[in-house]
């Protein structure tokens, strides 16, 4: 039965019968088994069933956009929050929290600040975490530091000295999957938050294009061009990927020193080279750059995934009845279960339930004290912003473009 | 998809006007507009009608979302001044030029050599003729694994590859895509070239053999003559299969590195479900149909594939 429903992605049939159910589409991964139990847990008490839906993997925003304006929406949806739901909210789709919110205040008050802001559209909430925190961390391999004599870096400064000690060693210093493009711009955003301060990024994404030419903008392209050209990320790593298990394996195979990666390279890594992490794994944050604007805890990733209400919905409270469980025990304890981090308030009671403890515990905290969680940049602008952002941090990284055709490529995207 | 319609534009139109012409024959019984109807009925809702709509579509913007809205030429005006339409443009028939020039001449060898009556002939001819048989998909994941810098072939041949960023440069990456292409789709035009090959009537060679000729000169002057009508119909599959070119961008490389790579189908494809602007993704569409109808057309008039003349005159 299970199977049955999760195969049939999205044919909800609201058209005709079927009013008393409710359809949550989600992304189709291994997670899919925690959503699987939420949803047996709501329909054993309520009246109107719910039906969880999946679409499989990378295909998940491409099919979410054909559908969702058509009569196959869902009712309830996994996204990313911010840009990801910016054009839905534009177009009038989705239905604005605050009433579910005022009448539960938990559907707010259970969860992590940082995380919750994401969802943020105008001014009104619009997504209810689920699912786990995504910090971008930087892992590091610390067999390879120590041959080295070098230990993981705090500072910018110190990570080009490591950079240099590394190289002499014959280690490429960074894995980089620069074939799948978004680990490239993992790189710009730390870089952009610590430089510029995220309100430098935010009013980019507000349409202010002439912060892109500013001051720090430069600064910020200058340092990280530094590294490049200091052999930082070896010369070939265009053709090197994150999703065909290429960059993880440098690092794991000591061939290079450090990888910048969401939090998900831990379970990448467990599953392929579980010694490795037992014993040479090292993670941390990214490096602090010295006077400037952004805190050095602040944090940059996937903040979480959200679930958004379409305005459509014919259950509204069968839905909220719904999102309540997004902070319940049960929801937690099984995202841990499976390694995910989720964000509630009562995920710190738990963690020793976790599938690494020691890990999650690391990240929570580091997901509590930071001031600022940025949003990855192709999750902050919509959809549309993807492509031209990708190729403008490729061009820049293997030298096609400077910074003049980097800022020129940024201020022509479209407004958020 | 509508790119895909290219060829099949020109040869109804083509049919067409053979039944039009047939039927003023008066023949009774002879092939007429009826006996189209079935196919023409398939042809205009599975082509003609999409085709409309992308027209339509071209003069919109549209997301998915809502209704399109009317925007007069803007994506036409946006989309002649973008280079990256242009040099997608470009990309496509370099692809195609490329994949002709390198495939044609191994498929003919192989395929000649394929239509004789060598020892184990047969067996290498079935292993030749593997890749055809296998997903572009699966074909185009295992080569990216291959070619992998650190962990596949380049690694160990550094003599060869470098630094093995063939994903990288645009040289390397048009080279694979090359490669990979060449790699499945000769056994197709292999086995067109085996059968026309065949076909050759033997009392030519041996004429020729008695006239003193040798092999080399007998596959110039007998075999390459013999092949023309094959080769003109190999190369139209070839142009066709190239300008519209996706699948191998898509798993390969994406487009990278930057664009270097994107051609106009993969283009299409990023504005369409990347960018989600249909309209302009539309325009794309429509002028890979327009560029493909023209080269199709050209090579028709250039190569004389419409009179189809005989091979076989004074044989």
């Amino acid at each position: 039965m299970a199977l049955s429903l999760a195969a049939c992605g999205g044919s909800g049939d609201s058209a005709g019968g079927g009013s008393d159910e409710i359809h949550v589409l989600v992304y189709g991964d291994a997670t899919n088994k925690v959503e699987k139990q939420l949803v047996d847990t709501f329909n054993k008490t309520s009246k109107v069933k719910a039906v969880l839906d999946t679409i499989p993997g990378a295909d998940y925003q491409s099919k979410l956009q054909t559908i969702i304006s058509g009569k196959q929406a869902p009712d309830v949806f996994f996204n990313w929050g911010g840009g990801s739901i910016k054009p839905y909210v534009d177009a009038g789709l989705l239905m604005p929290l605050d009433d579910f919110i005022a009448k539960d205040p938990g559907l707010k008050s259970r969860f992590l600040p940082s995380v919750f802001d994401t969802a943020v559209v105008d001014g009104k909430p619009y997504g209810i975490p689920m699912r786990g925190t995504q910090p971008v961390l930087l892992f590091s391999n610390k067999k390879v530091l120590a041959d080295a004599g070098v230990t993981a870096p705090r500072s910018w400064d110190e990570l080009l000295t490591t950079v240099k000690a590394l190289k002499a060693k014959g280690v490429t210093p960074i894995a980089l999957g620069g074939g799948d493009k978004w680990p490239t711009q993992m790189w710009f955003q730390y870089i952009y938050d610590r430089v510029a301060g995220p309100e430098h990024f935010q009013k980019a994404v507000d349409g202010d294009k002439s912060v892109w030419a500013s001051a720090d903008s430069k600064k910020a392209l200058g340092m990280l061009k530094e590294l490049i050209d200091a052999g930082g990320f070896g010369t070939n790593y265009d053709s090197v990927k994150f999703t065909d298990g290429g960059s993880p394996a440098l690092l794991a195979t000591g061939k290079a020193a450090f990888e910048l990666m969401g939090s998900w390279e831990y379970s990448t890594l467990q599953d392929a080279y579980p010694d490795f992490v037992k014993n040479d794994l090292g993670y941390g944050t990214f490096p602090t750059v010295e006077g400037g604007k952004g805190a050095p805890d602040n944090l940059a990733g996937n903040t979480n995934n959200y679930y958004s209400v379409l305005k459509t919905t014919k259950h509204p409270e069968a839905v909220a009845a719904f999102l309540k469980l997004m902070y319940s025990d049960q929801f937690v304890k099984g995202q841990l279960g499976i390694g995910n981090l989720p964000t509630t308030t009562n995920t710190q009671q738990f963690l020793d339930g976790s599938a690494s403890p020691a890990y999650s515990t690391y990240q929570y905290d580091l997901v509590k004290k930071a001031p600022h969680f940025q949003l990855s940049w192709d999750q902050a602008f919509p959809p549309a912003a993807t492509t031209t952002i990708y190729q403008a941090v490729q061009q820049f990284f293997n030298g096609q473009t400077g910074p003049d055709a980097f800022i020129a490529a940024m201020q022509n995207l479209p407004a958020a | 998809m509508t790119t895909a319609a290219v060829p099949t534009v020109d040869s109804t139109d083509k049919s067409v006007r053979r039944g039009r012409s047939s039927r003023s024959s008066t023949g009774v019984g002879r092939p007429g507009f009826a006996w189209a109807a079935p196919a023409a009925a398939f042809f205009g809702l599975f082509a003609l009608v999409p085709l409309v709509l992308v027209v339509v579509l071209s003069f919109t913007r549209w997301n998915g979302l809502g209704s399109p809205e009317f925007v007069g030429l803007d994506n036409w005006s946006r989309l002649l001044d973008d280079p990256v339409m242009v040099k997608s443009l470009w990309l496509s028939l370099f692809l195609t030029v490329l994949g002709v020039v390198v495939q044609t001449p191994i498929s003919i060898l192989l395929g000649v050599w394929a239509a004789g009556r060598q020892r184990n002939r047969a067996v290498l001819s079935a292993v030749y003729f593997v890749p055809l048989l296998l997903s572009i998909t699966a074909v185009s994941v295992l080569w990216r694994a291959v070619l992998d810098p650190n962990f596949g072939v380049p690694s160990e041949a550094t003599w060869l590859f470098g630094d093995g960023n063939l994903f990288g440069t645009q040289a390397g990456a048009i080279g694979v895509l090359v490669f990979v292409s060449t790699w499945q789709f000769t056994p197709l035009h292999t086995l067109i070239y085996q059968g026309a090959a065949r076909a050759v009537p033997q009392v030519l060679y041996q004429a020729a053999q008695i006239d003193g000729a040798g092999t080399v000169r007998q596959f110039f002057h007998i075999t390459l003559p013999q092949l023309r009508n094959s080769i003109v119909t190999s190369m139209v599959l070839m142009v066709v299969g190239g300008l519209t070119t996706f699948d191998t961008v898509l798993i390969l490389t994406q487009g990278g590195p930057g664009n270097d790579t994107t051609n106009s189908a993969y283009y299409m494809y990023q504005k369409a479900f990347k960018s989600f602007d249909f309209g302009a993704a539309s325009a794309i569409a429509l002028l890979l149909v327009l560029v493909a109808t023209l080269v199709s057309l050209a090579m028709v008039r250039l190569t004389g594939y419409d009179k189809m003349r005989s091979t076989m005159e004074g044989v």
